[in-house]
């Protein structure tokens, strides 16, 4: 943020087109928070909303801090949400929702 | 010789013992016996009882004529004196020379031992088996006994070096009294050292010794012991008293005391008996008045100097004329007479004495109190010293409460300046013993968590659990978090301190941490100024922010609020990224930066104000939802408008200023930028920004009051309105054309200026509910720590189980006593556990 005095140069076609607009933007700093596109926001598997990483990684993470962000969620063609890493060790003794039964299939995986 | 061996028993005795009785009588009187008689007298005896059926009893018999007559002749000799230190004087010369022959004289009468005829000592611990296995036992008491001579056991040696210093110094005395027969001790002793150094152990034991000791200890000692002993407690008393004194005769007197013994079970016991209970009874005679009669002349102050010297005094007497084993008894009866007897007037010196801060008293009534076993007087004094931290501490808070309500750095360092002098305070007087740290510790907690200066009020309801909770706590935590805040963010105080000196005052903060009570709502401040700081990006240095979070984890907070900090800060790299590659995408977009963060890790309760922005804002958020979906998937953004800031330029007929505002700000500014000179309503700025109208009438308050600027951006009409609340729906707004930045009292034409203050990060609405919330997740902690603990234990009692949930909860909050109830209550209700049948204060854990 320079000093405006020989900031005024650079901002001259603005003002010449345009002189007497009391209130002009120079920078805005937007906000916004993201969060999983999801209906129900805890993870019917480990009880731990989607938001935060699944149990398992959140035992991994108290050793290692840095590197979360790879507990993303996965989304079946029922439409029922799961933490990935919840859901790829329950496929393996049982293909199918734990929520409504159906046959799990992936419809989309969060990134 | 062999003529003998036809004779008839008695004659043999009768024939032999004459002669020998010689040798006996001038051993007794310490004349110069030739090793020659010395070596008949063995031969003599070993004859007697080899030939003589009864000899043993008849030599037995016969020496302890000659004894009891050798010592009615030392009697009359002492009794002879009048002066007490004549009397002590002649009684300790004749004991010493009897008590050194009574290590030699049964030598020659060994054989004694094994006849039955002589009655063995006392039944038990007799010599009678071999020799050599008593010796080990015995031969420290006889280094002891000995003295001189002998190479002194280890084991002994504490005792027997003083004892060996005054044998030889009053063998000197000896010398120096009885003339002439100096020679003929040295002689004795000469000829009988080699002997008694192998032989000791069973000289020791002897019945001829034990005839000795008990002949003199019936015929002078019984009748003189107490002239004795009251001759040596006077002079005692003379001592104390500053007059001169012969030590050597008290020495004398106890020694004869402690020898005289035949006891082999217990030495001592003729010493104790007798010496040591004249002695305490003398001590604790004299300084009962002593004690007394000092207090009143010269007050408590100096009494109390008075008892300290005295106790050591005495403890180096004791050291003199006492057996070790003496001292700890002798010790408690002065700290009674000294101490105890006068603890009352003592300790109440003790407030007077921590207001003065006079440490060298403290310091020695604590020294003096530490003496007393039952810890009655330190405790007194330890209380002493909480009530008056605590009320000093209060006093000094409510005293400065104008200044330190409003100022959390002055708050802050008020009370960092207390601990300090109190924790000098308990180090200087009572060299930080660990039951003042505590006292100490126990005062600042009730200091800090003092609700008189200042509180915030927890809600008194939670409409969705039913339960009723109120209870105000207080303030501490929340300008602790206030004043990491000015020390992390950067503010002049920040810009004043060098990194050291904040690192130094960020450990004091966690220092005081340490006493709050509901270190939740500390971690919760310091969470939403973390938030402002990462967001507003004014950070004094992001080291030490991670480096807080780090010590945050030492200190012992909760993993799992720490690690949620942690990720906060990765959150903001990752955004920063973002934020780059968004820019990079499209070049148009340099007047936008764009923090989109995780959810789960920032948003907490704060919900989200919905607002019109102004069409230069609302131009961008299409393109960056889109580049947003392009980068990933499955997400969903929610734009936090209330976080969001941004600069501006104003323009108006005196000069050219840059603004940094808030989003919402920014919102109501624009709304003048089509009709620059027009005054507007309250219901139309309403109407135009669509913002709720708590935060309608924050954000225009910000604008028309905005606190130390001269000159306001809004003037409003009517001008009286003295707070946010009294705005009303025809209220006027219009900008002020003759802003502007006013610096050292002329206005200046150019200039930057802040208006964000503090970044409202929550809502009016959301600043109530952040205290339920409070509750609400101690509730919650609550309820999960009981579950924790009843999982493992399945049983368990009221008590042990509410002392366990506090062990677990108490670096969080303290639970009270009511919430613990209802939350049992609620899991109860709800199955989580039972109570037992039997007992009601048993729970049990239900699977």
């Amino acid at each position: 943020m320079a000093d405006d005095g020989e900031n005024s140069l650079d901002s001259r076609p603005n003002d010449d087109s345009k002189p007497e607009k009391m209130f002009t933007l120079k920078k805005w700093n937007a906000v916004a928070m993201w969060s999983w596109d999801v209906e129900c926001d805890i993870c019917a598997i480990c009880r731990v909303q989607v938001m935060d990483s699944c149990l398992r990684c959140q035992a991994e993470n108290k050793r290692d801090v840095l590197g979360r962000q790879d507990c993303v969620v996965v989304w079946g063609e029922c439409n029922h949400s799961f933490h990935h890493c919840c859901m790829s060790l329950w496929v393996k003794q049982n293909n199918r929702c734990p929520l409504c039964q159906q046959e799990w299939s992936i419809q989309r995986m969060g990134k | 010789m062999l003529r003998a061996i036809g004779k008839r028993d008695r004659d043999i005795f009768d024939e032999v013992w004459p002669e020998k009785r010689k040798i006996v009588l001038k051993l007794l009187r310490q004349e110069t016996v030739s090793q020659r008689e010395w070596q008949d007298l063995f031969f003599g005896v070993h004859f007697v009882c080899l030939w003589d059926e009864k000899g043993a009893a008849k030599i037995y018999d016969g020496l302890q004529q000659d004894i009891v007559e050798f010592i009615v002749q030392a009697q009359s000799k002492v009794q002879a004196q009048r002066g007490e230190q004549a009397l002590l004087a002649t009684y300790i010369v004749e004991w010493r020379k009897f008590f050194t022959q009574s290590n030699y004289l049964p030598l020659p009468f060994r054989q004694l031992e094994q006849s039955p005829q002589v009655k063995p000592p006392s039944g038990s611990g007799s010599a009678s088996g071999s020799g050599s296995s008593t010796s080990a036992a015995s031969t420290s008491n006889a280094a002891a006994a000995a003295g001189g001579s002998s190479s002194s056991n280890q084991a002994a040696s504490s005792s027997s070096s003083s004892t060996k210093a005054s044998t030889s110094a009053a063998a000197a005395a000896a010398t120096s009294s009885s003339g002439g027969a100096s020679s003929t001790t040295s002689a004795a002793s000469n000829s009988a050292s080699a002997a008694s150094s192998s032989k000791k152990g069973i000289t020791e034991d002897s019945p001829v010794r034990k005839l000795m000791l008990d002949s003199w200890n019936k015929h002078i000692f019984h009748d003189i012991k107490d002239r004795l002993q009251e001759s040596a407690m006077k002079i005692v008393h003379a001592e104390r008293n500053g007059d001169a004194y012969d030590a050597q005769l008290v020495v004398g007197v106890r020694e004869s005391y402690v020898n005289l013994s035949s006891n082999a079970e217990d030495k001592l016991e003729i010493y104790r008996e007798h010496f040591e209970k004249a002695y305490l009874k003398a001590t604790a005679d004299f300084y009962r008045l002593k004690s007394t009669e000092q207090q009143q002349e010269n007050g408590v102050l100096a009494y109390m100097k008075y008892a300290d010297a005295k106790l050591r005094e005495e403890e180096v007497r004791a050291k003199r004329y006492l057996e070790p084993s003496s001292f700890n008894i002798l010790t408690c009866r002065l700290v009674k007479v000294l101490i105890v007897d006068h603890l009352n007037s003592i300790i109440a010196e003790c407030p007077a004495l921590i207001r003065d801060y006079e440490t060298d008293r403290l310091n020695l009534m604590f020294r003096l109190m530490d003496r007393v076993l039952d810890g009655e007087g330190v405790e007194a004094m330890m209380g002493d010293l909480q009530r008056h931290i605590k009320s000093a501490g209060l006093a000094d808070m409510q005293s400065a409460s104008e200044i330190i309500t409003q100022d959390s750095e002055k708050y802050v360092e008020r009370l960092l300046e207390l601990f300090n002098k109190f924790s000098d305070l308990v180090r200087n007087a009572f060299n930080d013993d660990p039951r003042f740290l505590t006292a100490r510790d126990i005062a600042f907690k009730m200091v800090v968590n003092d609700t008189s200066v200042f509180k915030m009020e927890l809600p008194t309801s939670i409409a969705n659990r039913g339960v009723k909770y109120t209870a105000p706590e207080s303030k501490c935590p929340e300008l602790l978090a206030n004043y990491c805040d000015m020390l992390l963010r950067r503010t002049p105080l920040s810009k004043r301190l060098t990194s050291e000196q904040i690192d130094a005052r960020l450990r004091d903060v966690l220092l005081v941490l340490k006493y709050v009570n509901n270190k939740d709502v500390f971690m919760r401040y310091h969470k939403v100024h973390l938030t402002r700081r990462l967001i507003l990006g004014t950070s004094a240095d992001s080291e030490k922010e991670e480096d807080i979070v780090e010590w945050l984890r030492e200190v012992g907070m909760p993993a799992d609020y720490v690690n949620r900090l942690a990720r906060m800060f990765q959150d903001i790299k990752v955004s920063e990224d973002l934020n780059t590659q968004f820019r990079n995408s499209i070049s148009r977009h340099d007047a936008i930066n764009i923090k989109i963060l995780n959810a789960g890790a920032w948003a907490r309760c704060s919900e989200r104000v919905s607002v019109s922005l102004p069409i230069e804002l609302e131009d961008y958020i299409p393109d960056v939802e889109e580049f947003y979906k392009k980068k990933h998937s499955g997400r969903k953004l929610q734009w936090y408008h209330h976080m969001s800031n941004g600069t501006i330029t104003f323009v108006n007929n005196f000069g050219r200023y840059d603004l940094d505002v808030t989003t919402f700000q920014m919102a109501v500014l624009f709304a003048w930028n089509q009709r620059q000179h027009d005054k507007i309503s309250y219901e139309n700025l309403r109407l135009a920004t669509e913002l709720p109208d708590p935060e309608l009438r924050r954000t225009l308050w910000s604008l028309v009051a905005f606190p130390k600027i001269k000159k306001q951006i809004l003037l409003m009409e009517p001008t009286a309105i003295g707070s946010p609340k009294d705005f009303a729906e025809n209220t006027m707004f219009y900008i002020n054309q003759e802003f502007a930045i006013v610096k050292n009292g002329k206005s200046q034409r150019r200039g930057k200026l802040n208006l964000i203050g503090r970044l409202q990060l929550s809502t009016e609405r959301s600043q109530q509910e952040d205290n339920q919330s409070i509750v609400q997740l101690r509730i919650l902690r609550t309820q999960e720590a009981i579950i924790k603990i009843m999982k493992v234990r399945k049983r368990m009692n009221n008590a042990a189980l509410q002392a366990e949930l506090i062990d677990i909860l108490k670096n969080m909050f303290l639970p009270s006593k009511k919430m613990i109830k209802e939350q049992l209550e609620w899991l109860i209700e709800h199955k989580y556990m039972r109570r037992d049948d039997d007992d009601i204060n048993m729970f049990i854990y239900v699977a």
